[in-house]
């Protein structure tokens, strides 16, 4: 396993100036971390030199104090039983990323599920318009300065709770004559 | 003599016996709760013993099951799907979901309250309601049915107009057929 990681690092960095690895995981994961316009060359090398033929997944992650959108690209082997994560940071106001769908034809659908969650644009995307939300006219709604439950008292009806429930433990000991232990005490509301 | 109001109570009771004892189910399920009915439905509960069972269609089935959670998508299909429905028919809010909205209280795509947009007859609560728990919410609608109080499509054919403004508000593309019953 060791030897096949740095055999893979070797290659990548040799071809790839601007790749960081990341080999913290002691089991068959490997990450490299680069730059967005590379995307699509390394997917390419990866997919036709070294055998990693299977695209698994494409993901997003919001670093909103950073300001920036972090897409992971994870790709495995079926021939020597590795994943690699390709890891990309963008600018969260203006999320333009490269299509990758010449090199794998079902990363469209990913593409459109991180268009309508995240915003990530994709450049040439095909079939672009709404995909798992019907009617959607909010925000990405899986970005993290976007507050669902304050969307969703604003949208739909709540029914209001019970007024004598508000603090159930202590309706219940105070009903059957019960102490409350202290260190339950710090959870009241 | 047929005019009669005491004619028209035997009818009436004669009527809801029948009815309450052919429960339709229309196989179809909007959130997890689906997965609760067909130990329901199979030997352990066995609920056709109480004249409840499934049916394909919506013009068939007596009985609409909204179980579980209830997306904004789902909302429209189920909508359509209890429009298309023949009298009579009932609703039966199943889970916390369809109560209060359950755990999915802040959810920015799954409405809270399901008496806004359908008419529910019954509500079983419980995340999830265990087999037991959803007989004894078709045996409540049954003992409705037969005092005559599940009246619930009656209210929404004489409130349309309250309950769509309710739909419309967040459903704003609506592109769905009026149908004239």
């Amino acid at each position: 396993m060791k030897e096949l990681k740095d055999n893979i690092i070797n290659r990548i960095k040799a071809n790839f100036k601007d790749a960081t690895e990341k080999n913290d995981y002691n089991y068959n994961r490997l990450d490299f971390i680069v730059n967005k316009e590379t995307i699509p060359s390394i997917l390419f090398y990866l997919k036709d030199e070294m055998g990693f033929i299977h695209l698994s997944h494409i993901s997003c992650v919001d670093w909103l104090e950073e300001g920036e959108l972090e897409v992971v690209f994870i790709v495995w082997s079926p021939k020597d039983k590795i994943k690699v994560f390709v890891k990309t940071r963008i600018d969260r106001n203006n999320p333009v990323l490269d299509n990758i769908d010449m090199i794998w034809r079902q990363a469209n659908t990913y593409e459109r599920e991180l268009k309508e969650m995240f915003g990530v644009q994709f450049t040439g995307l095909v079939a672009p318009e709404e995909f798992i939300l019907e009617d959607w006219q909010g925000p990405p709604p899986f970005r993290r300065d976007f507050d669902t439950a304050e969307y969703a008292e604003k949208t739909f009806w709540h029914r209001p709770g019970r007024e004598d429930a508000k603090n159930v433990r202590e309706t219940i000991s105070n009903r059957d004559g019960e102490e409350i232990p202290d260190f339950a005490k710090k959870y009241e509301r | 003599m047929y005019n009669d109001k005491n004619s028209q109570k035997i009818v009436d009771y004669i009527q809801n016996w029948t009815r309450k004892h052919s429960i339709w189910v229309l196989a179809y399920g909007t959130g997890c709760g689906a997965i609760e009915i067909p130990p329901t439905m199979t030997s352990r509960y066995d609920s056709e013993r109480l004249g409840i069972r499934g049916a394909a269609t919506p013009r068939q089935a007596d009985v609409l099951l909204i179980t579980g959670y209830l997306t904004v998508k789902t909302l429209k299909r189920v909508i359509r799907v209890y429009e298309q429905m023949q009298d009579p028919k009932y609703v039966i809010g199943f889970g916390s979901c369809t109560i209060n909205g359950g755990m999915y209280f802040d959810s920015y795509n799954t409405i809270k309250v399901l008496d806004k947009y359908l008419p529910v007859d019954v509500y079983i609560n419980g995340c999830m309601p265990r087999p037991e728990a959803v007989i004894d919410g078709f045996v409540k609608l049954q003992k409705r049915i037969g005092e005559g109080r599940a009246t619930g499509a009656k209210h929404y054919k004489e409130n349309l107009e309250w309950y769509r403004a309710n739909q419309k508000k967040i459903i704003p593309n609506w592109v769905m057929p009026e149908y004239n019953w």
